[in-house]
């Protein structure tokens, strides 16, 4: 019992992970119809700045999401507005040009630091809870508290805000959104920096857990895909189920198989949705070509 | 994508004159021939440089490796990322057999070819479901689990560590002790690719293909059988590039995960070099393997130690700056000039 509990636990936590790196790259692909294959190099990026401000400034890396979030917000939406939005009506070119930008980012941090991992410390971080038989680390319980009030509070955006319904109509039908005098370029640049903030926001949050390496990238983009593929493409809480799903699998998998072969698992599930439900768990039928349709 | 832009991306786009003329088998043979000619040259000439070969030789593997890719991923239109996986198929089933069978590695070329398209066609039936970025997701995570599995099951490929394949120079064992015997199989399996790519693209499977590139739902509402049709198209791609994976095995004459399977090196690198030479035409990934495998040798030498990943931090730029400027590569880019050059001379 003590075991399953704690697999439990561990699943739950490393869901709120999947969840949050997850909901930036659905965000993205929900409002723009854009898959971003470079997410996950924007979560790195994320790891490397509250390393940086750990580093130089000698600010705890919680403290850094002030720095790192607005820097990201910036870098998303140049990107938007310089590289995705001059690509918006080809889904072909966007995938290589987000994957340019994957392998750039990777590769320049590489060069940067010289293949060196490094590591954040926190005080806070390191804080062991126990309850009963199961012991929490308060870092990955940041986290999971992190995405619950990320997905709450995106939820209520989108519902009660101006601009939130101002994502939404652009979502549903850009054309009308633009008859209606919404910026639809202004929109898609907000949404992608919101995007990135994510992942920046993502990566702080992470960087005490993980030893940052430039290519943890793409450990997290894989997962986000597998979970994005799973809840749903486009649906926020289909992202934050779909993350906790992914989560215990990982968990149980990884207790009674063999940790390493959780990829192939994570596949086997990712083809099995494929083949059932395309659109994922809680997407609406047909997202999945949603990306190919022609739309201005 | 909107129509016109999608005809675009073939290369044979519809004018106000009418059809751009398109060629014959014979001539594109021809071609392929006249190709030839300039390879021989450029190995009487190179012959004694055992640096330039390597260039060569490389140059003309990948070419074949893209121009294979191409045919399910530019005239098909299936942006597939998990091409390393039937280059590794292709790799592995000939180290092993060699290595375990002492079977002459000429002769695993065979099961080489079954191997790599028998993977495909299984993972490509439920994939296939998907379009656009969708496939190419699951092409890799596809990639990626091939990975996994190949450090897993150490029994087939040695795992993490590798295999080594033991040097035992002779003709029948495709070891040679110069770069030669090797620059000259490369162009053979360039010229493999070349062929087929172009009876591919002049068949009834090409047009097929091109005609789901351009619109899935209009190629299947006059009846071509889509999942057949990119199923065909992906087992004939899949199979040259697992050929690619077992002359690349015997040339290295190692096999390990990363060599085989890691996504920028290998898989991502098809897909690149078409892009930069041109999409969906049938010289552009020749054009663009001559262009990127060449400058990476250089990069590597210039850049390696200095700053790691310094060269796949470039193609990473380039991909960029084609995706954004030039979407139809070297090829497209060219035959548009001489597209406007000769309608200037019509008139």
């Amino acid at each position: 019992m003590a075991a399953f509990l704690n697999i439990v636990t561990v699943g739950l936590l490393l869901g709120g992970i999947y969840g949050l790196v997850s909901m930036g790259l659905n965000v993205i692909f929900g409002v723009i119809r854009i898959v971003n294959f470079a997410q996950g190099e924007l979560v790195m990026l994320g790891m490397y700045g509250a390393y940086m401000s750990w580093a130089l400034l000698g600010m705890d890396p919680y403290l850094s999401v002030l720095i790192v979030v607005p820097g990201l917000f910036v870098l998303g939406m140049i990107l938007q507005r310089f590289v995705l939005q001059p690509l918006q009506n080809e889904p072909f070119m966007q995938i290589f040009a987000t994957f340019g930008l994957l392998m750039f980012f990777q590769n320049l941090v590489l060069g940067i630091t010289g293949g060196t991992g490094y590591s954040v410390r926190s005080d806070i971080a390191s804080e062991v809870i126990r309850i009963g038989p199961v012991n929490l680390t308060l870092s990955r319980l940041i986290v999971l508290a992190t995405v619950i009030v990320v997905a709450l509070g995106m939820n209520w955006f989108v519902k009660y805000t101006m601009p939130g319904k101002a994502v939404r109509a652009v979502t549903q039908d850009r054309r009308a959104a633009r008859l209606m005098g919404i910026n639809v370029e202004w929109v898609f640049m907000l949404t992608f920096g919101a995007g990135a903030a994510l992942a920046g926001m993502a990566g702080v949050l992470l960087s005490p857990i993980y030893t940052l390496s430039p290519q943890i990238g793409s450990n997290f983009i894989l997962a986000a895909f597998a979970v994005v593929v799973l809840g749903g493409l486009g649906s926020v809480w289909g992202a934050f189920i779909g993350g906790f799903v992914i989560g215990l699998v990982e968990a149980f998998s990884g207790y009674y198989f063999d940790p390493a072969l959780k990829h192939a698992i994570w596949f086997l599930i990712f083809i099995a949705v494929l083949l059932v439900r395309p659109g994922g768990l809680f997407g609406i039928a047909g997202a999945e070509e949603m990306g190919l349709r022609e739309q201005d | 994508m909107s129509k016109i832009e999608a005809t675009e991306l073939g290369g044979r786009r519809t004018t106000g004159k009418g059809d751009r003329h398109i060629t014959s088998l014979a001539t594109e043979l021809l071609r392929i021939a006249g190709l030839a000619g300039l390879f021989a040259i450029a190995l009487v000439v190179l012959r004694d440089d055992p640096f330039l070969l390597n260039i060569l030789a490389y140059t003309c593997l990948f070419g074949g490796l893209a121009t294979s890719w191409n045919i399910i991923g530019g005239f098909g239109g299936q942006f597939s990322l998990g091409h390393g996986v039937f280059f590794a198929a292709g790799a592995y089933t000939t180290a092993n057999l060699y290595f375990h069978f002492g079977i002459s590695p000429w002769l695993t070329l065979i099961p080489a070819v079954v191997v790599a398209s028998a993977v495909a066609l299984a993972v490509s039936w439920p994939t296939f479901r998907l379009k656009g970025p969708f496939f190419a997701i699951a092409t890799l995570a596809l990639n990626e689990v091939a990975f996994v599995l190949a450090n897993y099951f150490d029994g087939l490929t040695g795992g993490p560590r590798g295999m080594m394949l033991p040097f035992r120079a002779g003709f029948e064992n495709m070891v040679f002790t110069s770069k030669l015997p090797y620059a000259i199989i490369m162009i053979g399996f360039l010229l493999v690719t070349l062929v087929t790519a172009a009876i591919v693209l002049r068949s009834r499977l090409g047009y097929y293909l091109q005609a789901v590139r351009l619109d899935e739902d209009a190629a299947r509402s006059v009846g071509i059988g889509v999942l057949r049709v990119k199923l065909m198209g992906m087992a004939v791609s899949a199979g040259l590039t697992g050929v690619g994976g077992s002359l690349f095995a015997m040339y290295i004459r190692y096999v390990d995960p990363p060599t085989l399977l890691s996504i920028q090196d290998v898989g991502v690198r098809f897909l690149l070099i078409s892009l930069i030479g041109g999409v969906g035409t049938l010289y552009g990934p020749l054009a663009g393997a001559l262009l990127i495998v060449p400058l990476e040798f250089q990069l590597r030498a210039t850049l390696g130690s200095a700053l790691p990943g310094g060269n796949l931090m470039v193609l990473g730029a380039l991909l960029v700056i084609f995706a954004l400027f030039m979407r139809k590569g070297l090829v497209g880019t060219v035959s548009d000039i001489w597209d406007r050059y000769g309608r200037r001379r019509d008139e």
